[in-house]
C-alpha cells in the first residue's frame, strides 16, 4: 500500500489539475458568453439578407421562359461530380468531442460519395492536421494567391486538400470569411466545383446544437437550410453541457429573437412598388455571392460558439472527475494513516504486555 | 408617439445592429451617387457602394458613418441599410486604406484584358479612395 507521503503528493497535483481545468472551464464560458452573442447579433443582417434575396429572386425571373435555365450562375444545380468541402473545425483541443464530430461527420461524406472528385478545404488547425494525415495537398499551376485558385488544375488524387486556414476563428472577421467565400464563388462560376457543402457544428444556444453538413452552393432556396445530414448530440452530451452551464452562470436558453427576426425578414419585401435604382438583376448578382459569404460567416461564429461550450462542458467534466479523484486519494490516505497508527499502537501494547 | 415625419433609421452589419434610431434626414451613397432621402421617399431599393451616410436630426443626434458594399431599402417611414462594413470615419485606418489602394492599382497592372478582373480592380481603388478620402475628412493628418 502507499504510504502517506505518497499520497499527499497526489493529491497536491490532482488539485493543481483541478485548479487549471476550473480556471479553462471559466475563460471557455466567458468566451462562450462572448461567441453567442455575437452570433445572435449577426442574426438580423443574415435575416434581412435572405429576405430581400427571396423577394427580388421572385420578381426577377431567374428562370429564362424559353429555355428554363437560371440565369444567374450560382443558382443553376450541376451534376455533382465535383465537390468542394469546407470543414470548419476549432484551432485547439481540449474540446471534448466537437473536432472529432466535425470530422466524423466529414469521413461519413467522404464515405458517401465515394465517386466524385472532392476538394477539401479546412477551416481550424485541428482539422487540418487530421485531414493531413490522409490526404495530399493540392498543387495548383502557379502559386500565386488565392484569388486565382478558379483556374483548372491537374489533379493527382481522388481527395484533395485545396485550402488550410488555420488562425481564422480566433479574430473573424467579415471580411475573411467573404475572402473564402469569394474563392468558392469563382470556383463554382468557373465550373470547378459543382456543389460546395459546409461541415460544421451548429449552435442555436447550449440546448440545441447539432452537426450539420449544409449545401451552400448552388442555392436551392434563400434563407431555407439545404442540409444534406444532421447530428444531434446525444441527451448525456446536453444534459453535460446544461449542467456546465449553469455552474458557469451562461444562459441555456437562447435568447428570444422572435420579434426581431419578424422585424427583419420584411426587409424588402414590402407589398409596394419600389424604384430599382439598379435593375433588379444587377442587384440579385452583386448580392447572391454576399450571400453565401453572410452563410460561410454564420456557420463560422456558430461553431466558434459551439467550440467553446464544449470546450466548458469538458473542462466542467475534467474538475469533476479531479475532484472525485481527490476524495478518493483523501480516504485512502486517512485510511493507510489510520492503519499506521492502529499498527503502532498495536505494537506498543503487545510490547507492554510481553514484558 | 405623436404624429411623426421622422424617419426610422437602421444601419446593420454582419457583425451587430450599428445605428437604430430616428432621423429627419439621411443621406447615402449609392453606387451611381449620393441620394437625401427625407420623410415621405417613395419605396426604393439600392446598391450601396462606397461612402459616407450622413444622419441629420433625430434621436440619434448627427452622424457620419463611413460605409461600404451594401443594400439600402426605402420606404416612406423607414431606411434600412445592410452594409458589410460600417466605421466612423475618424476610426478609419489610413495605413490600411493606402495598401488596399496599392493592392487595387496593382490588381488593376495585373488585370490583362479581363474585364472582370479590371472591374474588380477598379472597385477596389474606389473604396480606397472613399476610404482615404473620409478619413482625411474626419480630419486625420495625411
Amino acid at each position: 500500500m502507499a504510504n502517506v507521503l505518497d499520497l499527499r503528493r497526489r493529491i497536491r497535483s490532482v488539485k493543481n489539475t483541478r485548479q487549471i481545468t476550473k480556471a479553462m472551464k471559466m475563460v471557455a464560458a466567458a468566451k462562450l458568453r462572448r461567441a453567442q452573442e455575437r452570433a445572435y447579433a449577426s442574426r438580423p443582417y443574415v435575416k434581412m439578407l435572405s429576405s430581400v434575396l427571396d423577394s427580388l429572386i421572385r420578381r426577377v425571373d431567374i428562370y429564362d421562359p424559353e429555355t428554363g435555365e437560371a440565369r444567374h450562375p450560382l443558382l443553376v444545380a450541376r451534376p455533382e461530380k465535383k465537390v468542394t468541402v469546407v470543414i470548419v473545425t476549432g484551432d485547439k483541443g481540449f474540446a471534448g468531442a466537437f473536432n472529432t464530430n466535425v470530422l466524423k461527420a466529414t469521413n461519413q461524406f467522404i464515405g458517401e460519395h465515394s465517386d466524385v472528385d472532392l476538394d477539401l478545404e479546412s477551416i481550424g488547425r485541428k482539422g487540418r492536421d487530421v485531414l493531413r494525415r490522409s490526404y495530399s495537398v493540392a498543387s495548383f499551376s502557379d502559386d500565386r494567391k488565392m484569388e486565382h485558385r478558379a483556374a483548372p488544375r491537374s489533379r493527382k488524387a481522388r481527395i484533395e486538400i485545396v485550402g488550410e486556414h488555420t488562425g481564422m476563428l480566433d479574430k473573424l472577421t467579415f471580411e475573411k470569411a467573404a475572402h473564402l467565400a469569394h474563392t468558392l464563388v469563382e470556383r463554382y462560376t468557373a465550373c470547378e466545383s459543382d456543389a460546395v457543402y459546409l461541415v460544421f457544428n451548429e449552435f442555436q444556444s447550449v440546448m440545441t446544437q447539432r452537426v450539420l453538413v449544409e449545401r451552400i452552393l448552388p442555392i436551392m432556396e434563400v434563407g431555407k437550410q439545404d442540409i444534406a445530414s444532421a447530428t444531434e448530440i446525444d441527451r448525456e452530451q446536453r444534459e453535460e453541457m446544461v449542467r456546465a452551464a449553469h455552474t458557469a452562470g451562461v444562459s441555456v436558453q437562447s435568447e428570444d429573437t422572435r420579434e426581431a427576426d419578424e422585424e427583419a425578414s420584411k426587409f424588402g419585401t414590402a407589398q409596394v412598388d419600389y424604384i430599382y435604382e439598379q435593375p433588379p438583376r444587377q442587384l440579385l448578382q452583386e448580392l447572391l455571392p454576399r450571400y453565401v459569404a453572410t452563410q460561410l460567416y454564420h456557420a463560422m461564429l456558430e461553431s466558434a460558439a459551439a467550440e467553446h461550450a464544449s470546450r466548458m462542458t469538458a473542462m466542467d467534466a475534467a474538475t469533476n472527475n479531479a475532484s472525485e479523484m481527490i476524495d478518493k486519494y483523501t480516504l485512502t490516505m486517512n485510511r493507510v494513516r489510520q492503519a499506521a497508527i492502529t499498527k503502532e499502537i498495536i505494537e506498543i501494547v503487545s510490547g507492554a504486555a510481553a514484558l | 408617439m405623436a404624429e411623426t415625419t421622422s424617419l426610422r433609421i437602421r444601419l446593420v452589419t454582419p457583425d451587430r445592429i450599428f445605428v437604430d434610431g430616428t432621423a429627419d434626414s439621411v443621406s447615402l451613397p449609392s453606387r451611381t451617387g449620393y441620394l437625401e432621402v427625407l420623410y415621405q421617399h417613395a419605396p426604393l431599393l439600392a446598391e450601396v457602394g462606397a461612402g459616407e451616410v450622413t444622419i441629420h436630426g433625430g434621436n440619434i443626434g448627427d452622424r457620419v458613418i463611413f460605409v461600404s458594399r451594401g443594400i439600402v431599402e426605402v420606404l416612406p417611414d423607414r431606411v434600412t441599410i445592410l452594409a458589410e462594413s460600417a466605421i466612423p470615419p475618424n476610426e478609419i485606418d489610413v495605413g490600411e486604406a493606402r495598401q488596399e489602394l496599392e493592392q487595387g492599382q496593382r490588381m488593376w497592372n495585373e488585370a490583362g484584358d479581363e474585364s472582370k478582373r479590371y472591374a474588380e480592380a477598379n472597385r477596389t481603388i474606389y473604396e480606397a479612395e472613399q476610404r482615404l478620402a473620409a478619413a482625411q475628412g474626419a480630419g486625420h493628418s495625411a
